[in-house]
């Protein structure tokens, strides 16, 4: 997009006639445009820089070899989001809608898991194994489906309230191997779920790594079950649980979201940076944009970060000096890694090809995911880490390169880096090829260009606060920061759908949809008419 | 300026700087702690200490009280934040009351800000909130220094006041206008004070001038050291509740236990056109709603009960929550927490055993209860700016 200075366009001026304002074109600020728009608001996205898309965004990461920021599978994405934003017929179309996983463990042993993980059991051979891990994913596919309610972001104290007092009563009126379930699985930590279910061996190794996967909390840490519980809770492509790759990678989700979005006819500004909100009488009354210039409109939907949306835009003088508090607490110390790599001769044969179709996992023995925690948690690199690859280029024939292979790769634990220096960011990616090694052993000889990427990195492209890319605390904490976020410090029109509105990692979008509803319900409330 | 509740367990609690003047002056030698500091209850009695106050001057240790330096091009905008005080609206030499709220619109606890100069502003509050002070400056420009530990308080009640601070020599601006300068070599901060419907003047130097200051005072200005039991009779004829007494702090009561200003009567003090004190907005959605109210009493008994049940047409409507004996009045006065559904003038307290039985209490007009009056008819006679 080659969009002109806003400040050129606007200084000055003072813009009428707008219903609503989002500010921010990430997934979850498109999603609240398209549904705002698509209700009949005059809507205006506004983005700071020339592209949209937040941090998930297409770029050249060697020369004539494109790849992708950000998330590079779709876990959690909201099927209500993708049928009423009719994103399908936007041009979503899964390439891989239930990717199989490869577990590749220390030992050199590996276990392959069918992507369906209701009947992954199904395929193992021995006995006990199949009884055990059925049962398990059977039960925890079941909690999972009935906390689902609970992972959508809160508007205010109000659904805060009238969400806990619903859960409490189906809670109440669960069946009793529910309510076993929820004593047994949601409080507990990873370790102990894991200890009780399983004897020490392959299933035990591939379940920590997906429960620790993406998540700030250890193991170890009680109610760190529950972050995989909400990763379950996902229903991507139809099944719950799978793990999917959108043809063009996770950036077409984000084009078929621009496109709603031009459907329900939202004017997109792209490089209009948003200076701060005018608040009057505790009501959003628009905005002030860099260039000078004002657009005033009653609902304002803010998908950047926390910090930047409330305290650098709206100002701590207009907050209360709790909500404030919430918001500076101390997040994360954890965070994931991005990287992406070009192969050279990879083989082409047909057992290698069905294997580049699937999801490849280096899961770590228990211990070693538990000390890869504690040492990235105390600024240390681990050494070792879970890594999550695949082959784009095998999953999409759009994303092939010339003679080789693209390798998208996310590895988790590490520090959470203000500004790592090249040492460090080298340690990272050597953790992250010794784990490729036990993948495919001499990988390492056929690596190209190396492409690191670290939340600083993603935040000096959208200009978001670092912290907003760390990795997410336990589901509680997150409960916690989300219900703050979402309730906008109780100004009038202000909706927030940044990435603290979110449970859990991944491209969802629930929270754009939450916070357009919820400006819908109150602009009908107030007796607008779209 | 209240004393906040005695801490439940005082473990060694720290001298004031006035310390061991005070101790000297105690012949009762009965103590307690208020903020992790020493408070005398009682210098010599009560009833002596209390009609001091009423007829002459008296002089209390007003150290444990916690104080702030505000600072700062943002000072007025921050304290207009941090309390319902017009904090923006002071000129030098003006001090305002308000209150500290939570984001609900839930009392934390009292306030007075005083503007000793241009850039340099006072405030006190009967506890400690320095993690929320340093919490609410992030982003502005101030800084709120806690300097309860560097100085000694001293406050000086009574009809004559003034002339007692006149007579050692201590007279400052600050029995009219909060002032600062040099008092005989000493720095010292002075502003005006009420207790009630008596005047005062709080003087605020150098904890290492506090011997010295007290010492002159009780020489010259013939002034009499009062303990915290007769500043609670004080307190209570004054209509003036008292935090973890009569009510619970907002940041540390369960949901239920939550006071908003017009439930505790201090509607006065927050009112919601001024500003944007921290809390407005919660406050505004509770506004119309009152589901306790804190009452005064009288009770026509002698004897103390807080605890006590209060009945309004023979059902239980609430507990007193605090209460002495005025000599004033020759009653007890008490604040009483009672539904806020419930308007009766007339009450009956319970006795508790061996008595076992009722006395009649009826509501009694303070001079914050008058202020609250006064409000709520300014409000119901303008706009009503909530709806």
């Amino acid at each position: 997009m080659t969009a002109k200075p806003e400040a050129t366009q606007s200084a000055g001026r003072i813009e009428g006639g707008i219903d609503a304002i989002v500010i921010g074109a990430s997934a979850d600020g498109l999603a609240a445009a398209a549904y705002l728009g698509k209700a009949g608001l005059r809507t205006l996205l506004l983005e700071e820089s020339a592209e949209i898309g937040g941090p998930v965004r297409a770029r050249d990461i060697a020369p004539g070899v494109a790849g992708v920021d950000g998330e590079h599978l779709v876990r959690i994405l909201d099927p209500d989001v993708i049928n009423e934003l009719e994103l399908y017929r936007h041009g979503v179309n899964y390439a891989a809608r239930r990717l199989d996983s490869v577990y590749y463990f220390d030992d050199g042993e590996t276990l392959h898991l069918d992507g369906d993980l209701q009947h992954a059991a199904d395929l193992m051979l021995d006995d006990d194994t199949r009884d055990q891990f059925g049962t398990f994913m059977r039960e925890a596919l079941e909690l999972a489906a009935f906390l689902r309610p609970t992972f959508a972001p809160l508007r205010s104290t109000e659904d805060a309230q009238s969400t806990k007092q619903a859960l409490d009563k189906s809670v109440r009126q669960a069946s009793p191997e529910i309510s076993a379930l929820i004593a047994r699985y949601a409080l507990a930590s990873i370790e102990d779920v894991l200890n009780a279910s399983f004897d020490d061996g392959p299933i035990k190794t591939l379940l920590t790594s997906e429960a620790a996967f993406l998540s700030g909390a250890a193991p170890h840490e009680a109610f760190s079950f529950m972050g995989f519980l909400r990763c379950l809770a996902g229903e991507t492509a139809g099944l719950q649980g799978a793990v999917a790759y959108p043809d063009g990678g996770v950036v077409s989700i984000i084009n078929s979201l621009r496109r709603a979005v031009q459907a329900a006819k939202v004017e997109i500004r792209a490089a209009a940076p948003v200076k701060s909100i005018l608040i009057e009488w505790d009501r959003a009354a628009g905005v002030v944009l860099q260039g000078g210039g004002q657009v005033r409109a009653p609902i304002i939907v803010n998908a950047l970060d926390a910090s930047r949306a409330y305290l650098d835009m709206i100002g701590p003088d207009a907050l209360d000096i709790e909500f404030q508090r919430m918001l500076t607490a101390p997040q994360s110390h954890l965070a994931s890694a991005r990287l992406q790599i070009t192969l050279r001769g990879v083989a082409k044969d047909e057992a290698t090809k069905e294997n580049l179709r699937r999801r490849l996992v280096f899961s770590p023995p228990p211990n070693d995911v538990r000390r890869a925690f504690i040492d990235a948690r105390a600024g240390r690199i681990p050494e070792s880490a879970i890594v999550e690859a695949i082959f784009p280029g095998a999953l999409d024939t759009d994303a092939a390169v010339d003679g080789g292979q693209i390798l998208s790769i996310v590895a988790h634990p590490f520090p959470f880096d203000q500004a790592p220096d090249a040492r460090r960011r080298n340690e990272i990616s050597t953790v992250i090829l010794a784990a490729l090694e036990k993948i495919a052993p001499g990988i390492s000889e056929q690596v190209d260009v190396i492409d690191l990427r670290l939340p600083c990195d993603l935040a000096k492209v959208t200009g978001a606060n670092i912290a907003a890319y760390a990795a997410k605390p336990t589901i509680m904490q997150q409960w916690a920061l989300a219900g703050t976020a979402v309730s906008a410090s109780d100004i009038g029109g202000v909706y927030f759908c940044g990435p603290e509105a979110q449970i859990g990692s991944g491209i969802s979008c629930t929270a754009g949809k939450n916070a357009a509803k919820a400006a819908l319900r109150e602009f009908k409330k107030e007796g607008g008419a779209p | 300026m209240i004393f906040p509740a005695a801490d439940i367990i005082a473990d060694a609690p720290r001298p004031t700087p006035l310390f061991s003047a005070a101790a000297s002056a105690s012949n009762a030698n009965i103590w307690t702690s208020i903020n992790g500091w020493s408070a005398s209850r009682v210098m010599t009695s009560i009833e002596s200490e209390y009609e001091a106050a009423k007829a002459g001057a008296v002089i209390a240790d007003l150290g444990p009280i916690a104080r702030y330096a505000v600072r700062g091009s943002d000072a007025p905008a921050f304290l207009a934040r941090v309390t319902t005080a017009p904090a923006q609206r002071l000129d030098p030499g003006d001090s305002a009351r308000g209150l500290v709220l939570d984001d609900r619109g839930g009392v934390i606890d009292l306030a007075e800000v005083s503007r000793l100069s241009s850039d340099l502003f006072l405030l006190t509050t009967p506890t400690a909130h320095a993690r929320r002070l340093k919490m609410a400056a992030r982003g502005m420009d101030a800084i709120a220094d806690d300097i309860t530990e560097q100085v000694a308080v001293l406050g000086i009640f009574g009809p004559e006041a003034s002339e007692a601070l006149s007579a050692a020599g201590l007279k400052m601006p600050g029995d009219i206008v909060a002032a600062s300068g040099m008092v005989r070599g000493v720095e010292t901060a002075a502003r005006p004070i009420q207790f009630g419907a008596l005047p005062g003047v709080e003087l605020i130097f150098p904890k290492e001038e506090a011997l010295t200051v007290w010492g002159r005072l009780l020489r010259r200005g013939k002034v009499t050291p009062i303990g915290l039991d007769a500043l609670e009779v004080l307190r209570l004829e004054s209509g003036a509740p008292r935090p973890g007494v009569d009510f619970i702090a907002a940041d540390r009561a369960r949901p239920g236990a939550v006071r908003t200003p017009f439930e505790l009567g201090l509607a006065h003090l927050a009112p919601l056109d001024r500003g944007g004190f921290n809390g407005r907005r919660g406050l505004r959605r509770r506004a119309l709603e009152s589901k306790r109210r804190l009452i005064t009493l009288s009770i026509d008994d002698d004897a103390s009960m807080p605890g006590a049940a209060v009945f309004a047409q023979g059902k239980s409507v609430g507990r007193i929550t605090s209460c002495a004996w005025s000599p004033a009045i020759r009653r007890v006065v008490a604040f009483a927490d009672i539904s806020g559904d419930c308007a009766d003038t007339n009450y009956e307290i319970a006795i508790p055993a061996p008595a076992d039985g009722r006395v009649t209490a009826r509501v009694f007009e303070t001079a914050e209860s008058a202020l609250a009056l006064d409000f709520r008819r300014s409000q119901n006679a303008a706009t009503d700016f909530r709806l």
